[in-house]
């Protein structure tokens, strides 16, 4: 008869125990998987709301135009950087930006407007694909613009409205001009939401009077698994003489939020598995008090402590095997569900933002390997340190006095 | 050390403590258990029998002098190597049957043969051979809370014989059992002696045992009384 066999009989042996014990870890498990999925599901929601709806990974500048974006700081020739970081196999996208009053009626809001070149911004950015309304900007319908959702709000403002838009030309001359409103954004983040004005390129310089030079040109790595470090060194030494920052360092808060999010997952697991721990701890201690007059058996007749340690760990492992089958089957169950329809935080979170990035209202969890094994793996090496000490004290038995203990 | 003797208790004392005071179990106690024996360590309660008995399972060591089993001293043995000596030459029948709940009477047998690494095929002719010389081949797969306490009895005592051990220490085996089924445990322990050569020494005050005995060891407070070895 091997361990194992006297092992599963002995945690039948109190089933009632075994049951309350497995339930319980398997419950924190599909808690936690349910926690990490939802967890990454909103970090990997941010970072795209601010790598792939906005930032790019990269973006080169003329010096000094973060700082004070003027209209006149601006890259020459970007038309033969974005060809060169091209061919380097990087996506880029050129675009410009300038600021001014928007009026509808009576409401009226300062806004930035950018100038995209729309077949290359496809490319480094999947903003053309998050409207909440309308549809995204068209090279033949020049006076056709895309709006940020809270601007539209507060213009009092609907798809195939119209807004006025004052500003400054390049030459020193009134920009002014009437569009009709194509599409109205999700939320993105809080300067796109409140301020956002889209245009096509062309427009855009027409309007600013300004037929040459970029402000901005955003990059994205074709493949993004790819070091972004390494990728950054590549930019920058083809852009020499410009400003060249990665995401992480256009936004900062949001890059170590999600730099964080590994250590707060672990301390939410190991403060959730801790009161496991000490239910397991328990239970098994339970058992072995139970069990000292066979345990002394045990050893009289020659099994070994480390033998007793094993059976007593063999046990446990069991209970975690069960405990985890139980919160995969319904953590990943439950995290598929929420993966596909989400949570609705619409009433709650509505317009909410960290770092200057939009929160999706619309909660989705994101299954991954990790979000799963994470928890798994925690259950496991919480569970079999928790056990440590009932089995050492099996272990310790001595014979004489177990089997003569009542 | 003659080749024939299995056991030999060199001048041991036990003493243990009682809250402060020390109580002192085995005085200066010098025995020999030859080979082929069955003996019975008798006399009342608090003699001193039982100490003796766990002495020599390696289950207890001596406050003073040795206990020598096959020529291994016990107090000079690691815990894994009594685990191992325990294992190997000394068969355990206890008072309370102590038989593991969990598994059935063939396994309660077969899992002191697993330890040794007996193959299965040898576990399961061995064990079925004493169960049948027991009287319980047709209760092989009862777990003991469906057997009575003679027939638990009888798995300990197969347990014990299964590893073809140097000697059985049976502590009162009759005690938790009526007449009628102590007097067949005793018949079985006798043939097993008789035609097996088992080496049994028991600890009793059952004068049944003592009748059976071939050897008294009489102790009174801790030191041997008499020593009668019976025709």
């Amino acid at each position: 008869m091997n361990i194992t066999k006297i092992a599963l009989r002995n945690i039948c042996r109190n089933w009632h125990r075994t049951l309350v014990t497995t339930l319980a870890m398997g419950f924190a498990g599909l808690i936690m998987i349910l926690f990490a999925s939802l967890m990454q599901g909103m970090l990997q929601a941010s970072e795209r709301n601010a790598v792939t709806m906005d930032l790019g990974d990269m973006q080169v500048h003329a010096k000094g135009f973060r700082d004070d974006p003027d209209l006149y700081n601006r890259i020459k020739q970007p038309e033969a950087l974005v060809e060169k970081i091209e061919q380097a196999g990087f996506h880029a996208a050129p675009r410009l930006y300038s600021f001014g009053l928007a009026a509808s009626g009576s409401a009226s809001s300062g806004v930035q407007m950018r100038g995209l070149d729309i077949l290359a911004e496809q490319e480094v950015t999947q903003i053309h694909r998050h409207l909440m309304a309308g549809a995204w900007l068209d090279n033949i319908d020049p006076n056709g613009v895309v709006i940020g959702k809270r601007l539209a709000k507060t213009l009092g403002i609907q798809v195939g409205g119209e807004l006025i838009f004052v500003g400054q030309s390049a030459d020193g001359s009134i920009a002014n001009e009437l569009y009709h409103v194509r599409g109205i954004l999700k939320s993105v983040g809080d300067n796109t939401d409140r301020a956002g004005l889209f245009m096509v390129e062309s427009a855009f310089r027409d309007l600013f009077v300004l037929p040459e030079g970029s402000h901005e040109i955003a990059v994205m790595r074709t493949d993004r698994s790819k070091n972004l470090e390494k990728a950054k060194e590549k930019i920058v030494a083809m852009a020499e003489g410009y400003e060249v920052l990665d995401w992480r360092q256009l936004r900062p808060v949001v890059a170590r939020i999600l730099d964080l999010a590994d250590t707060q997952l672990i301390i939410m697991i190991v403060i959730t598995y801790i009161a496991v721990a000490m239910l397991v701890l328990n239970a098994m201690l339970m058992g072995v008090f139970e069990r000292i007059r066979e345990f002394g058996i045990m050893k009289a007749i020659g099994v070994k402590p480390f033998q007793l340690i094993i059976m007593i760990y063999v046990e446990t492992l069991i209970q975690t095997m069960l405990a985890s089958l139980i919160a995969l089957a319904f953590g990943v169950g439950g995290a598929t569900h929420l993966q596909q329809n989400g949570i609705d935080l619409s009433d709650m979170m509505s317009g909410a933002s960290f770092g200057g990035v939009a929160i999706d209202p619309i909660w989705r969890a994101q299954l991954t390997v990790e979000s799963v094994l994470t928890p798994i793996l925690f259950l496991f090496i919480m569970s079999m340190i928790s056990v440590l000490y009932p089995a050492i004290k099996a272990a310790m038995i001595q014979p004489m006095n177990a089997i003569h203990f009542q | 050390m003659p080749n024939h003797t299995i056991v030999q208790i060199e001048h041991v004392t036990k003493t243990y403590l009682q809250g402060k005071v020390e109580v002192h179990a085995v005085k200066d106690l010098t025995l020999e258990i030859p080979n082929g024996d069955f003996s019975a360590l008798c006399g009342p309660s608090g003699s001193g029998k039982t100490t003796v008995l766990n002495m020599i399972g390696g289950l207890d060591i001596p406050t003073q002098g040795k206990v020598v089993l096959e020529g291994h001293d016990l107090s000079t043995l690691s815990r894994a190597a009594l685990s191992t000596l325990r294992r190997d030459r000394i068969g355990f029948v206890f008072q309370a049957y102590n038989l593991i709940p969990v598994m059935t009477a063939y396994e309660n047998a077969e899992f002191v043969l697993k330890l040794q690494g007996v193959n299965n095929r040898e576990i399961q002719d061995r064990v079925m051979k004493i169960l049948k010389e027991v009287g319980l081949e047709a209760l092989a797969h009862r777990r003991p809370d469906e057997m009575s306490g003679g027939q638990q009895q009888r798995v300990a005592i197969t347990r014990a014989i299964a590893t073809h051990p140097a000697i059985v220490l049976a502590d009162e085996p009759t005690a938790n059992v009526d007449s009628q089924t102590a007097e067949s445990l005793l018949d079985l322990m006798q043939e097993l002696n008789e035609e097996e050569g088992v080496t049994f020494l028991f600890s009793t005050h059952d004068p049944r045992v003592m009748d059976r005995a071939r050897r008294l060891i009489r102790l009174h407070d801790g030191q041997l009384e008499k020593d009668e070895v019976r025709d």
